[in-house]
């Protein structure tokens, strides 16, 4: 699809186009600590900050809250009385948000149509126009060059930005769903110029991470079915806690809980919360037998379920080398390292070269 | 309706089968449902106390009996505990049928072994009447039922007619100690009493369901009485939230066993990694 120029002015009025025309507009923005930045809704352009730090939590809430209600039931004279919940969602831009929690929401549709359509789900995608920036890398924990991913990768975008010559961004128009937003606001948006300083930006990012772990994490799938008893996770499951802190962060985690909460005496709701493979009581039988008794075979579900289970399943991996678990974990368990020690074993440690 | 929002359903009927385990007839609220919900033999659904949430169980009863479905649980935490409150004319919710099926069809001219224990007789009784409806199409019918204790044993009635019919073997057993003075069953494992039973395995089919440990002891006796890995299935009844291929809870390596399960033949079986 063709390509534009949007320069920080412009993204600016963009950004209270949207707002006035009542779309929620979601953003990295600031938090009260300055170090920080979040995926939230923002008031007004000046909140978002596009070029801070990654937030340490994905935008995946926005299609797959912490917690939402699936259904509300009231007890009547005659019985109970449920009441359904919407499954269209007022309009959203998510803006700002980097390759690897964009890809995370593509690689998501997959689990959450297959045979049976998810419709809480499908309901936010339709809903929402994902604006992605390109990436220069954070730091040593990124790894989506070794996902298959980069910091310019266009997956799960609508429109892509590349930070360009100046204050501009070339913006890559990826999908119908993105030229409706370019065409809705024509005027923002210039002739496409820039693209060799867009173009150097890419490269660099690139390399950036691609030397943190230069290795091919699609072929790693065979070693993990064949190793389902290997001592590295007997040795690496030793420091885990099991607190699932890696889940919360991760943007592709998707495993939920479905609970029910009173909301007083004759009526309550149905909840879907998230939650994790790593939790003990995740698989616990009625009987009390728990086929993953240990946090080895929890820590091994988890490494199998992204590199293994869904690439078999789906035809792609579930991780989007964002690199948050190993960010967030107050064990330092580090998944690129784990990754690189993996392939190494599997005799797979084929340097990418920063290739996609 | 989204994938989530359950079906109502009235309990018709409400039987305790042991001191801790009940079965429930249960009827569609709403008679559009009622006349267009179907099953297969092996499904499994959702149901919900609501206020305490949802439990996964297989459906009890056959498909060949329309216009109801049956389940049975053993109370063992919140939902059990709070579905075995309710009674006759209580509303419950019902998602499903979710998962794949016992391979009824493929049995038809063929002897049948049924091996179950404690309240793993649920699924295995739902083929059993699927293939009794049906009698003439099926080869020799052998049942064999364990439980800890006589008190434990689910489907007593149904048990002795089973007992009673000259087309059906049933061998009835209890573990050392869980026999009544008036036993006249077996004592011993399941394992050794299909060891005992010894039933003919030339082209024969066998639908094994009890707890986990059972079902790994019973695999190599049908295995060394001649059955086909090919033929002998059981149904896995992993902890479940979603039965819809989401949720993430029922992997057993790459398989979800709500969707290509809970079915499985011995010879998927032994493919999996033992994760069970």
């Amino acid at each position: 699809m063709s390509t534009r120029i949007l320069t920080k002015a412009d993204l600016a009025g963009l950004v209270a186009d949207l707002l006035s025309a009542g779309t929620r507009v979601v953003a990295p923005a600031r938090v009260d600590n300055p170090q920080v930045a979040a995926y939230r809704p923002i008031a007004s352009f000046d909140e978002a900050r596009l070029d801070g730090p990654l937030p340490p939590r994905s935008p995946k809430e926005f299609f797959l809250p912490p917690t939402e209600v699936l259904l509300r039931w009231q007890k009547k004279k005659d019985g109970i009385e449920l009441q359904e919940v919407a499954t269209e969602h007022p309009k959203q831009v998510i803006l700002g948000a980097r390759p690897c929690d964009v890809a995370a929401v593509e690689i998501l549709d997959k689990v959450m149509g297959w045979d049976y359509r998810d419709e809480l789900w499908f309901g936010r995608r339709e809903a929402t126009t994902i604006v992605s920036l390109a990436c220069r890398g954070v730091d040593k924990s990124c790894f989506c060059t070794a996902v298959g991913s980069g910091p310019d990768a266009q997956k799960g975008a609508d429109i892509l930005l590349v930070p360009s010559d100046g204050d501009a961004y070339l913006a890559q128009i990826l999908t119908p769903k993105g030229q409706a937003l370019v065409e809705a606001h024509a005027q923002r948006f210039g002739e496409a110029s820039g693209a060799e300083a867009a173009k150097s930006f890419r490269e660099a990012a690139t390399r950036k991470v691609a030397s943190n772990l230069p290795i091919e994490a699609t072929k790693l799938s065979g070693w993990l079915a064949d190793n389902y008893e290997h001592e590295l996770w007997k040795r690496l499951a030793m420091r885990c806690h099991g607190c699932g802190a890696c889940a919360a962060v991760c943007p592709t985690c998707h495993c939920f809980d479905i609970v029910d909460e009173p909301e007083g005496i004759d009526r309550g709701v149905r909840r879907r919360n998230w939650d994790t493979c790593q939790a003990g009581k995740f698989t616990v039988h009625a009987s009390g037998h728990n086929p993953r008794g240990t946090q080895n075979e929890r820590f091994r579900q988890r490494v199998l379920h992204k590199f293994s289970i869904y690439p078999k399943r789906f035809g792609e991996l579930l991780c989007t080398g964002c690199g948050r678990c190993a960010r967030a974990c107050p064990a330092g368990m580090d998944l690129p390292e784990i990754l690189g020690q993996i392939a190494k074993l599997a005799g797979a440690g084929v340097p990418t070269g920063g290739t996609k | 309706m989204n994938l989530y929002q359950p079906y109502l359903m009235r309990i018709e009927e409400a039987v305790d089968e042991t001191p801790d385990t009940r079965t429930f007839k249960l009827v569609f609220q709403d008679p559009k449902v009622a006349e267009s919900f179907d099953f297969q033999a092996g499904q499994f659904g959702e149901y919900s106390a609501f206020g305490e949430g949802e439990s996964t169980f297989c459906i009890a009863s056959s498909p060949t009996r329309k216009g109801y479905i049956e389940c049975s649980f053993k109370e063992a935490g919140k939902v059990t505990g709070a579905l075995r409150k309710l009674g006759v004319g209580d509303t419950i919710g019902f998602r499903g049928p979710y998962g794949n099926r016992f391979p009824v069809g493929q049995m038809e001219g063929h002897d049948v072994v049924f091996i179950a224990g404690g309240i793993g007789l649920a699924p295995v009784r739902c083929v059993i009447w699927n293939v009794l409806d049906q009698r003439e199409k099926f080869g020799d019918v052998t049942i064999v039922y364990g439980a800890r204790s006589v008190g434990d044993l689910v489907y007593k009635r149904e048990l002795e007619g089973w007992a009673k019919r000259s087309d059906v073997k049933l061998w009835q057993a209890v573990e050392p100690g869980g026999e009544a003075p008036d036993w006249k069953g077996e004592i011993g494992l399941v394992p050794a009493i299909v060891e005992k039973a010894a039933p003919r395995s030339a082209d024969a089919f066998a639908v094994v369901c009890g707890p986990p440990i059972m079902i790994k002891l019973t695999l190599p006796v049908l295995e060394k009485l001649g059955f086909s890995e090919e033929r002998v299935f059981t149904t896995l009844e992993n902890r479940m939230k979603c039965g819809l291929g989401k949720c993430g809870r029922c992997n057993i390596g790459p398989v979800y066993v709500c969707k290509d399960g809970p079915v499985f033949s011995a010879k998927e079986l032994k493919a999996l990694p033992q994760e069970l």
